[in-house]
């Protein structure tokens, strides 16, 4: 007898269908598995075997051979199990066949036969209902609220246990019923910016970073609070809207990181890769299913890079071309994976490798400073739009009572600039050259500003278009829509330090 | 065999002798492996170059070298050796082709301002125009882990001094002495003025740092680059202090900009005092590395340089009218701006900072920086900001 179960595997953030074909006939008892398996989904066949034994069904003693269709591709990763029992029950009789038509499984079985989660449930389930023949889709009860994010139309049935499915499919018990975690709030617990004292500038720029979505670069010495400010940015972002939820739980689902209760990443995510991540845990990759990075992972939210300068020049490099794309694209030898990778940069770095900070009292010679901050200088410093020097914060500011303004009071604020982006069509970091003219224009002082700056050599051509935009941010944040005054250039050439100011003065 | 070919070699380079003026031999001599200034001033004692070249080449040391000798017995055969090996012809084309020339001390065209010093270089290397020396010299050194203020400072000594034709020395190191020339530069560049004077520490045509390369250049083609080490040398460490002891004999004025409390520019003043050379220092933060060298040497009685013509005054150039200031082309801040500005002090501050003394609200604070940098009363160091100083001090 001949079964065939769909199920999915993954490919960067996608799915990719897998039909398990199962034919159990006479001949020798044996049992080959065919189809470029890799050693995980070779292993399935002890893991189902122990399943079903457990379960309390026996093994067919006659000659089984597995084939995972589409042949030409390699098969990674764990989640044949279920779709392999279940083929294996259908093929040897013990199910009728027409209990799984137009049913699609996704699991890792334990040897006590219960269901298991998997990484990427979310964008397999998503590949698999393409096809509209498909009526519904067994998950581990532990994937179900993910599965439904991708589910469209199909049924998701979440089962606990090998023998809760196979009851089911006989038509001896009904379908279980699963307890599901309920949607909550903001599950990401993170910092309020009503705890961060003092630091008035610093709190402006991260409000002008997340309304015009600008990368953000904080440089200061040791304690001044960058990493505290930065941790707090994500806290300003509005919620996610619904293209961009189900992108980034696609992304996190593949990645296999905790998904919030309810399934969908709905809150913008926070992500604070350690600066010995490799140029791959960044950007993404790796030898298999290629993995989606922390870029990606940060798709929505905000990436943020604490010590800038510590990074590896292969990973700050690799980060360039993906911030102008908004999406990764990693390429194999066999195969290629585009991931979104839409993130908000921040990155914070000390001036020099003492910290010094303040000009004067660092002790670093010219030369090491110099040598610090080549790593950092040159094009990814120029994607920053906002780059701005943090002090110490005062003694006053730090024992004082009185809290600043609080996260979700700024995140209003920031929320109406966003909105009025959307009208626009371009978030305002990301207007083109072009329309510059028309969505941003300039009053005659504030030209005059621009072309000093440009005279004195502060600002190049591609510099002058991000102080624009900036500018074009804190206009929105004031309330003025119209045209750019110089007031608002001003402060946008403010938020806009060269931080190798300190070595660049002496040529 | 080996005998065979060092006659000929010799026999070469007799050939050409008669072509080769006395410097080519001079510049062989300054070549040779463990040739320190005392001895090669012993060579050139009473004799040629070629007479002191055909001297070792056979072997033998002047009676001047008997304690070199007694120090180094191997050294009259590793000279001789040397010498044979040497391409005098070569040695003199690269020199030519460097447009480097080579002056002998004793010999015509030797710089006056060097040739009664004690410690005068035995033999110079030239490139540029050496009747700058016979200008008024001011000596400019520091530290090469300077200050944002002290580049400033030494900057607009070096443009002050050279718009007032006096010509700057200095050594092209990093940090002020590279500032002080590119402030000639920048007079230079202006209007009228002295051209700059630099003394090196390697040869002509290896530059230190590398990064100074457009200055080293800059400074062969309008002024003058001395060295006395012959080209291809290599910037030895211990080829700095000796470089100092030029650059000393060179100043009629010695202005130490910043320094730390050990380190090369000290040289250059004991130096300069074993010269008799005015030495002055520009005053710094006491909080700062930098200028414990120079605070330092003020309280142990130099003249401190408070602005640019007290170095003019100690030349004996005062420029300064009676009465008046000179114009100050920056427009006057606001009331508003003017209080930003006063809340400063003498500090570098980041925009917090600012906010939190001037008392404004932070866009306000912002705004008000951003006129008084674009206006020239504050200047920008990576984010933090301090006052600049009025131009009638520095510049």
């Amino acid at each position: 007898m001949l079964a065939a179960i769909p199920t999915a595997g993954l490919l960067g953030t996608t799915g990719q269908r897998i039909d398990v074909e199962v034919h159990v006939g006479p001949g020798l008892p044996g049992f080959s598995i065919v189809g470029l398996p890799d050693e995980a989904c070779r292993e399935s066949r002890d893991r189902v075997r122990a399943a079903l034994l457990s379960t309390g069904i026996a093994w067919p003693n006659r000659r089984i051979t597995v084939n995972l269709a589409p042949s030409g591709i390699r098969k990674t990763g764990i989640g044949i199990d279920v779709p392999l029992a279940v083929g294996l029950l259908v093929a040897a009789e013990e199910l009728p066949v027409e209990a799984v038509r137009g049913m699609a499984c996704i699991g890792e079985l334990g040897l006590d036969g219960s269901l298991r989660a998997i990484p990427g449930v979310a964008p397999m389930v998503a590949e698999l209902t393409r096809d509209d023949r498909l009526e519904s889709v067994v998950v581990p009860a532990s994937s179900a609220a993910e599965a439904r994010v991708g589910a469209g139309a199909a049924l998701i049935r979440p089962v606990t246990h090998l023998r809760e499915l196979i009851e089911a499919l006989r038509g001896e018990a009904p379908w279980p019923l699963v307890d599901e975690p309920k949607p909550g709030g903001d599950p990401r617990h993170l910092p309020d910016l009503a705890d961060v004292r003092g630091q008035p500038w610093a709190r402006q720029a991260l409000e002008v970073a997340a309304a015009g979505g600008h990368h953000l670069l904080l440089s200061g010495p040791p304690g001044a609070g960058k990493t505290m400010l930065a941790e707090r940015l994500a806290g300003l972002l509005p919620p996610l809207d619904d293209r961009r939820a189900i992108e980034a739980t696609m992304i996190h689902s593949a990645a296999g990181v905790a998904l919030p209760p309810g399934g969908l990443v709905r809150y913008p995510p926070f992500r604070a890769p350690h600066h010995t991540s490799t140029a791959v845990a960044i950007v993404g990759g790796g030898t298999q299913n290629l993995r989606p990075g922390e870029l990606s992972l940060a798709h929505g939210g905000v990436l943020f890079l604490d010590e800038l300068g510590e990074f590896s020049t292969p990973v700050i490099d690799a980060l360039r071309q993906p911030l102008e794309d908004l999406e990764v694209r990693v390429s194999r030898a066999r195969s290629c994976a585009v991931m979104p990778a839409d993130a908000l940069v921040v990155a914070a770095t000390n001036p020099c490798p003492c910290g010094g900070g303040r000009p004067g009292d660092c002790q670093c010679s010219e030369a090491g400073k110099a040598r610090y901050l080549r790593r950092l200088s040159g094009p990814l410093l120029d994607r920053f739009d906002v780059r701005i020097a943090v002090g110490r914060t005062s003694a006053d500011d730090l024992l004082s009572v009185d809290a600043g303004e609080s996260s979700s009071v700024v995140r209003a604020r920031v929320e109406g600039v966003r909105a009025l982006a959307g009208e626009r069509g371009w978030l305002n970091a990301r207007i083109p050259p072009g329309e510059l003219d028309e969505l941003a224009p300039l009053t005659t002082p504030a030209r005059e500003i621009l072309y000093q700056e440009l005279e004195r050599g502060q600002l190049s051509g591609r510099g002058l278009h991000r102080v624009r935009r900036v500018a074009r941010t804190i206009a929105d944040l004031r309330g003025e829509f119209g045209m750019i005054d110089d007031d608002h250039v001003r402060l946008a050439v403010k938020l806009r330090v060269e931080v190798s100011a300190v070595t660049r003065l002496a040529a | 065999m080996s005998t065979d070919l060092n006659t000929s070699v010799e026999v070469t380079s007799d050939a050409r002798g008669g072509e080769l003026p006395d410097e080519a031999f001079a510049v062989a001599l300054a070549s040779l492996d463990a040739t320190t200034t005392a001895r090669l001033r012993a060579l050139l004692h009473g004799r040629s170059a070629q007479a002191a070249f055909e001297v070792i080449v056979e072997g033998r040391l002047p009676a001047e070298l008997a304690r070199s000798h007694e120090r180094d017995p191997s050294l009259c055969t590793r000279w001789s050796s040397a010498a044979r090996r040497c391409d005098v012809s070569e040695l003199w084309q690269r020199c030519r082709d460097g447009g480097i020339d080579v002056y002998v001390h004793g010999h015509i065209g030797y710089p006056d301002a060097l040739v009664d010093d004690p410690a005068a270089p035995p033999v110079l290397f030239v490139r540029g125009d050496l009747s700058t020396l016979q200008r008024r010299r001011v000596g400019i050194v520091g530290t090469r882990n300077a200050t944002p203020g002290g580049l400033r400072a030494a900057r607009g000594l070096g443009e002050t001094l050279a718009g007032h034709d006096v010509a700057v020395v200095s050594g092209l190191a990093r940090g002020i002495d590279g500032a002080a020339h590119r402030g000639v530069r920048a007079a230079i560049e202006r209007s009228v003025a002295a051209p700059p004077v630099a003394v090196v520490g390697s040869g002509l045509d290896v530059v230190f740092p590398r990064e100074h390369r457009d200055l080293w250049d800059w400074v062969g083609d309008h002024g003058v680059l001395l060295s006395e080490y012959p080209p291809g040398t290599e910037p030895l460490p211990t080829h700095f202090p000796a470089r100092n002891r030029i650059l000393a004999a060179l100043s009629e004025v010695l202005v130490v900009v910043e320094s730390r409390d050990v380190g090369g520019s000290l040289i250059t003043v004991r130096e300069a005092m074993k010269r008799n050379i005015t030495v002055m220092a520009v005053p710094g933060s006491v909080l700062h590395r930098a200028s414990r060298g120079t605070n330092q040497l003020i309280s142990e009685g130099a003249a401190a340089v408070l602005e640019s013509a007290d170095v003019l005054v100690a030349l004996g150039l005062d420029t300064r009218r009676s009465g008046g200031l000179p114009f100050d082309p920056r427009r006057e801040p606001t009331t508003a701006d003017r209080a930003v500005l006063a809340s400063f002090g003498v500090d570098t501050l980041a925009v917090d900072e600012v906010v939190a003394r001037c008392g404004l609200g932070v866009i306000d604070t912002a705004l008000a920086i951003g006129r008084l940098e674009s206006e020239g009363w504050l200047v920008d160091i990576g984010g933090w900001y301090e006052p600049a100083n009025s131009p009638q001090r520095w510049t």
